[in-house]
């Protein structure tokens, strides 16, 4: 029992040295310490996590289960090490050695289990944590934020395909690259007109790199008492009230997500949006994300340029807010952009939210949604994802009372390289709850995967529940693949829920009922490809938006000989 | 179509009842009853004369009185065993009549002869030697019980990919049918309005009916319609059909109402002016002012030089729309033809009377 209590002691009060030392020593060290820290470590492992420890989120059969796998998987992971050390000679100099420092620390740990604390992963929070001390952020009242997820960072490790969410999104790449975090944004360093800002209808906010660019950011017809904008600009009784209680709480709500808690870990900036009770904005609220600086692609220079943007929303009572988000970058660049977006719904309170991501193509994209809604509210969603090498949103909806409305509806494009990926989870714990998931992918190429888990979660008191869930894929091409896995999990014995998952060609019916009209075979394909996504797309909000996503997807779709490039069909 | 009232006769039925029958054409009796003993499947056997009676009660609720009778001169194939030789019997022995009253019907715009058709999947016949002419200006109406083909006969027409023609003609304008491709048959101006129209997400019906129209136009060689021409186009056919233009905005057919489905389908016909207009029960699921509606937009788009043909289950649908002929389909063809009359007989006693008529 004493290694335990030492584990978990020890963890925070490690916290007190900064965190670099630490890394460095534990990777420095590691050779000689192995030892002491593999004991540590067995002996904790078949114990029982302590009570309310949030470091120790798997239990010790998922850890015992893994043990011969992790064994396995770490020496395979020595292969590497020998050739990061060949690579090491094209790196700089000081990183060269802690990498390998790491690479070796990890090779002779090979036979330590999963809980181990991560080096990669440390090694990526002390380098982000250098990053804000570096903008003399460190006190600013976002501390508590990366105070809490650096503690949960340290339980985390990266993911493998061992873990069941990401049993088929392959992050290793990743571990394999060099990642910086991007330096202090500055404002010319990159040219506004770039950007896809909406037409001056409403208001929006830009986020350069993570960090709100006041420049580029209005606000216009804000209905009086909304609070926008970044934390250090808001009004203290503001920040009070509803972000403090926002801060805490983050390895509970990241639920050991890694992604989650490196973004807490690296935050510059949090941006909140505030809409008071009975507050109708009448606009949407346009939120653009930009990465603006992005590393080399290839070469021995290629890193990716790791930005962490924060959003948080809280709606009030009757309040209404529609919120579009748009993701983007600077292209032929090597960037990974990790957001988090917290969104909080009071009671009768509705929130639109459309969301856009279209990345450049070597780009990384990885986002934590999590929404609360109390009784009464409505929350629906419009995602349409396009960009990216790897594009991950995790969609946590919690449901705090009942009588809610939620709707999830989104579409993924994946082509050429490209993995797609959306877990989804609404866990409903009160009565009459409705909710609609419609979920559809189009694979277009060999080489593109897209990856869908929707989790319901319908929990003892959620009587009368109405759930429906429904995921469709359209592979395209020879060998595209899609990893589908709809999950209802019902407790509750009076229940409406139905899922259902479909992944086909075209339907022929569909099909027959266009060549009917006189319509050739072609066109019926082509309309009948594109209204596949059409039919979540032309739910997102705003005539600007959905036509720029138009054309988006018939460019993307008729460089690949799917649609005809005339095709009379429009959103 | 008078081959298939001579079908219908030799399975020996008698309709005298309902069909006031003219004597005056009793044609060789015997004749019929000699191809009766193979050609009877369905119904009791009892021949008598009436088939031919029938045959001339037919033409006399058309206008020119020889149109149907005439038309069985076209000699069906033998190849479907005995009822093709019945037919072969009747149709020469029908050839007499008038030929000058010819000039005076419409052309023949459809002909189906001995039309067999399975279910592709599963090999199951459905059609089993189906007859019918429809000329320009007739309205035919098939009833039938559930399951008898009457669909499946509408779909095999214009091509659906589910069913298989094993034998049998059609004819359309002079051009064989199944040489054609969907959409072909489509561009010829064959239209149907499906039973249960399928739901398209994410095409809206604006597009879709433009899509159609510019196709259909651009095979007549016509200039496709711009999206403002075509509605300057299209709105008087909504109107007709008492439809809002907001109905142009939603997705073809997503959530549409049973009533909304059928008016968008006949405004598609309204829309591709089709020649030959087979309506699959477009009366279901309709309450009494859609009805009206869609009729009077059918009626509305009658012409000297087009055809209705509609299936349906109920003479409701047949007060708005007066047929031409009623077809009776049971097992896969057409067993017995006559005039309006024949609805309202079944109206009122069902298929069971039919059959015990005699």
């Amino acid at each position: 029992m004493a290694p335990v209590l030492q584990h978990s002691i020890a963890g925070p009060a490690c916290f007190v040295v900064p965190r670099r030392t630490i890394a460095i020593a534990a990777a420095a060290t590691a050779p000689r310490s192995a030892a002491p820290r593999c004991n540590v470590a067995s002996v904790a492992e078949p114990q029982a996590p302590p009570a309310g420890s949030p470091s120790l989120p798997t239990g010790s059969a998922v850890s015992s289960r893994r043990y011969p796998r992790s064994v396995a998987l770490r020496t395979a992971l020595s292969e590497p090490a020998k050739s990061g050390a060949k690579i090491g000679g094209r790196r700089h100099g000081a990183y060269v050695q802690e990498a390998a420092l790491r690479d070796q620390a990890e090779a002779s740990m090979s036979f330590v289990s999963a809980s181990t604390p991560d080096l990669f992963l440390l090694d990526l929070a002390s380098k982000l944590e250098d990053s804000i001390a570096q903008d003399g952020l460190a006190n600013d009242p976002l501390a508590r934020l990366r105070e809490e997820a650096t503690e949960a960072t340290l339980s985390c490790h990266w993911p493998t395909n061992k873990d069941e969410s990401y049993r088929f999104t392959d992050v290793k790449f990743l571990k394999q690259a060099n990642i910086n975090p991007v330096n202090v944004p500055s404002e010319s360093s990159f040219d506004p007109a770039s950007l896809n800002l909406p037409d001056s209808n409403g208001s929006r906010l830009v986020f350069v790199d993570g960090v709100l660019c006041k420049n580029l950011s209005s606000l216009e017809d804000v209905p009086e008492g909304v609070v926008i904008g970044s934390i250090s600009s808001l009004p203290k009784e503001a920040v009070e009230e509803h972000v403090l209680p926002r801060l805490s709480g983050v390895a509970r709500r990241s639920e050991g997500d890694v992604y989650a808690c490196l973004n807490g870990v690296g935050a510059r900036d949090l941006v909140v949006v505030i809409v008071p009770t009975g507050v109708k904005v009448p606009k949407p609220l346009y939120v653009l994300y930009y990465s603006a600086q992005g590393g080399p692609v290839g070469g021995p220079d290629s890193a990716f340029a790791l930005s962490n943007p924060r959003l948080l929303v809280s709606v009030g009572k009757d309040a209404e807010l529609d919120l579009v988000e748009d993701f983007t970058g600077a292209p032929q660049t090597l960037y990974w952009t990790n957001s988090v977006c917290e969104i909080d719904i009071a009671e009768s309170g509705r929130v639109g939210h459309s969301y856009v991501q279209e990345q450049s193509l070597n780009a990384v994209h990885i986002r934590q949604t999590y929404v609360s809604q109390v009784t009464a509210s409505t929350y629906k969603l419009v995602e349409a994802g396009f960009g990216g090498r790897l594009s991950r949103h995790n969609l946590s909806i919690q449901q705090l009372g009942p009588d809610t409305i939620t709707e999830m509806s989104t579409f993924l494009l994946a082509g050429r390289k490209q993995l797609h990926d959306l877990h989804s989870k609404l866990v409903l714990d009160h009565p009459r709850g409705i909710s609609r998931q419609l979920h559809k992918c189009i694979v277009s190429d060999s080489s593109g995967h897209a990856v869908f888990d929707g989790n319901v979660r319908v929990n003892r008191f959620a009587q009368q529940t109405d759930a429906g869930q429904l995921s469709r894929s359209l592979l395209l091409a020879p060998r595209a693949t899609v990893n589908v896995k709809p999950n209802l999990q019902i407790i509750a014995n009076d229940v409406k829920c139905s899922h259902g998952a479909a992944i086909s060609d075209l339907e022929e019916d569909q099909l027959f009922y266009f060549r009917a009209r006189g319509i050739d075979v072609q066109t019926a394909r082509s309309a009948l490809v594109f209204s596949f996504g059409a039919e979540v797309l032309q739910k997102l909000v705003g005539e600007g938006l959905r036509k720029r996503v138009e054309n988006l997807v018939k460019s993307s779709l008729a460089a690949e000989g799917y649609i005809k490039p005339d095709l009379p069909v429009t959103i | 179509m008078a081959a298939t009232g001579a079908v219908v006769s030799v399975t020996g039925v008698c309709w005298e009842a309902c069909f006031q029958p003219q004597r005056n054409r009793r044609v060789s009796a015997t004749k019929l009853q000699s191809s009766s003993a193979d050609a009877v499947v369905g119904f009791s056997r009892k021949c008598r004369v009436e088939g031919a009676t029938l045959m001339s009660s037919c033409s006399s609720a058309v206008k020119p009185s020889s149109s149907s009778v005439s038309s069985c001169s076209s000699k069906p194939q033998q190849h479907h065993g005995r009822r093709g030789r019945a037919f072969a019997t009747m149709a020469t022995m029908a050839e007499s009549p008038v030929a000058s009253e010819l000039e005076k019907v419409g052309d023949v715009l459809l002909e189906v002869r001995g039309l067999c058709a399975v279910v592709e999947a599963t090999g199951k016949e459905i059609l089993r030697g189906v007859d019918l002419t429809v000329r320009q200006g007739e309205v035919h109406a098939i009833m039938g019980k559930n399951g008898s083909g009457k669909s499946t006969l509408s779909k095999v027409l214009v091509g659906h990919p589910d069913y298989l023609v094993t034998s049998g003609t059609a004819t359309y304008k002079g051009e064989n049918l199944f040489d054609k491709e969907p959409e072909e048959r489509s561009h010829a101006g064959l239209f149907l309005s499906f039973q249960s129209p399928v739901e398209i997400p994410g095409v809206s019906n604006m597009d879709f009916l433009r899509m159609a129209c510019n196709a259909r136009r651009s095979s007549l060689g016509l200039p496709e319609f711009g999206p403002l021409e075509f509605y300057g186009f299209l709105s008087p056919k909504l109107a007709a059909l008492n439809m809002d233009p907001s109905f142009l905005d939603r997705n073809v057919n997503e959530g549409f109402s049973g009533g909304e489905k059928k008016r968008n389908e006949i405004l598609q016909l309204a829309v591709l002016e089709a020649d030959m207009a087979i309506l699959d029960e477009i009366d279901s699921g309709l309450d009494v002012d859609a009805l009206r509606d869609v009729a009077a937009a059918v009626n509305g788009l009658r012409k000297s030089d087009n055809a209705v043909l509609m299936i349906t289950h109920y003479q409701r649908l047949l007060d708005y729309i007066k047929p031409t002929y009623v077809h009776i389909m049971e097992a896969g063809r057409i067993v017995k033809t006559g005039d309006s009359s024949l609805a309202l007989q079944l109206e009122a006693g069902g298929y069971e009377a039919l059959k015990e008529s005699a």
